[in-house]
């Protein structure tokens, strides 16, 4: 799939799969992966920007975590979830309307 | 592509990332590479790139809010004091008519100084609002934001410094508790202003990189300018000098002084066009603002 149609929706994907649990970057590219059978490679290294934009805007926490080896767990926020929600439903309004101009 | 992380952590220190934020990047990248040694990371200049320009966005946008709301609370204790003086004493209403020389620099600093950091703190919020969805801003246009932030907050202290003055002056003169409350309202107003501080400082030490111009007074102001004045700064100056001035004017003739209100409009007046014509260009109201150049080209 064009990277360049993803732009707009990283976000949103990132705080979907951050909601089902706490987890690691490495693990949310691989989720992303997994998710979309395969569709969505986007380059791994522009995920973590991502990541850290998203915990300065409050909708991600992250802490290391404590097993044996060094690595930073990310989860939703309270406002993350909230923010996912809206993202949501504006998917939807706007998949709802492409796909009736298209079909 | 091998990705290494020592390059990584080369160009985040010349995309001026901060030492702790680098080491936590490169220990995500670190760990990245120990689940997937051949991970198609990217070039380590764009993931630097990428991150000096998504966080260096963010931070600007938060400092310029930081410092909204901090000056919204020191400018609401301003103005009960100022206000209030009107009820503390025969002459309460021209406290600012001092002789002594610390009247004078309070004068100075509570007529002029608040104004400065109302103007550039409204217009380092209104760009970072009307930039709130953008995931990175232009580094010239993060340089005037931050520039504005900057002359807000240090406005908004020298404003403290000055009401802490006139407190300290009419101490004695005007009722007691007015003395208290402008002593109070000064001390807690600085505290504000000094909490917003650390986000500016973040936000000075990250700026984004990417390229692109920093717009102008009549992109903050779009939709809100006349047609005849749009691309004409010095127009638009004057014209907002002028009903400064009428507004001040009329507020003396209200307050039954109208030759010391159309004074103070003129006054007022030429310290808006004072002020366009010193800072106009630095805060990024008229022509390019140059800005320095990216560290990483």
């Amino acid at each position: 799939m064009n990277a360049d149609l993803l732009k707009g929706h990283l976000d949103a994907l990132i705080l979907a799969i951050v909601a089902a649990r706490p987890i690691h970057g490495y693990a949310i590219i691989e989720e992303l992966k997994l998710r979309s059978g395969g569709e969505l490679a986007l380059p791994e290294g522009t995920v973590y920007p991502a990541l850290h934009r998203l915990e300065h805007a409050g909708l991600l926490s992250s802490s290391w975590s404590g097993g044996a080896r060094r690595r930073r767990v990310y989860r939703l926020t309270r406002r993350g979830r909230r923010e996912l929600g809206v993202r949501r439903d504006e998917w939807k309004q706007f998949a709802r309307t492409v796909e009736a101009v298209l079909a | 592509m091998i990705f290494c992380v020592r390059d990584l952590s080369r160009e985040l220190a010349r995309a001026g990332v901060p030492r702790r934020l680098r080491r936590r990047i490169e220990a995500e990248f670190t760990d990245h590479l120990a689940c997937d040694p051949q991970a198609e990371l990217g070039r380590a200049a764009d993931v630097a790139r990428s991150f000096a320009d998504q966080l260096g966005t963010s931070r600007v946008r938060r400092a310029a809010f930081a410092a909204f709301a901090a000056l919204a609370i020191a400018g609401s204790l301003f103005a009960v004091a100022f206000v209030s003086a009107g009820w503390a004493g025969p002459n309460g209403s021209r406290v600012y008519m001092s002789s002594a020389a610390a009247g004078y620099a309070g004068t100075v600093l509570v007529l002029f100084v608040p104004q400065l950091a109302l103007v550039a703190g409204s217009l380092a919020a209104l760009r970072a609002f009307r930039r709130r969805h953008d995931t990175v801003i232009p580094r010239r246009e993060a340089t005037v934001i931050g520039r504005r932030t900057a002359v807000a907050l240090a406005s908004g202290l020298a404003s403290m410094g000055g009401l802490l003055l006139l407190g300290l002056e009419f101490n004695g003169r005007l009722a007691g508790w007015w003395t208290s409350l402008t002593l109070a309202a000064a001390a807690a107003g600085t505290c504000a202003i000094a909490i917003a501080l650390p986000a500016f400082v973040f936000a000075a030490r990250l700026r984004p990189l990417a390229r692109g111009s920093a717009g102008d007074l009549f992109d903050d102001l779009d939709g809100v300018v006349p047609a005849r004045l749009q691309g004409r700064p010095w127009a638009l100056a004057c014209f907002v000098a002028g009903a400064v001035s009428l507004a001040v004017a009329l507020s003396g003739a209200l307050q039954a002084d109208g030759i010391d209100g159309a004074l103070r409009g003129l006054a007022e007046a030429l310290a808006c066009l004072i002020g366009f014509a010193l800072l106009g260009r630095y805060l990024g109201l008229r022509g390019q603002v140059p800005g320095r150049r990216s560290p990483i080209q």
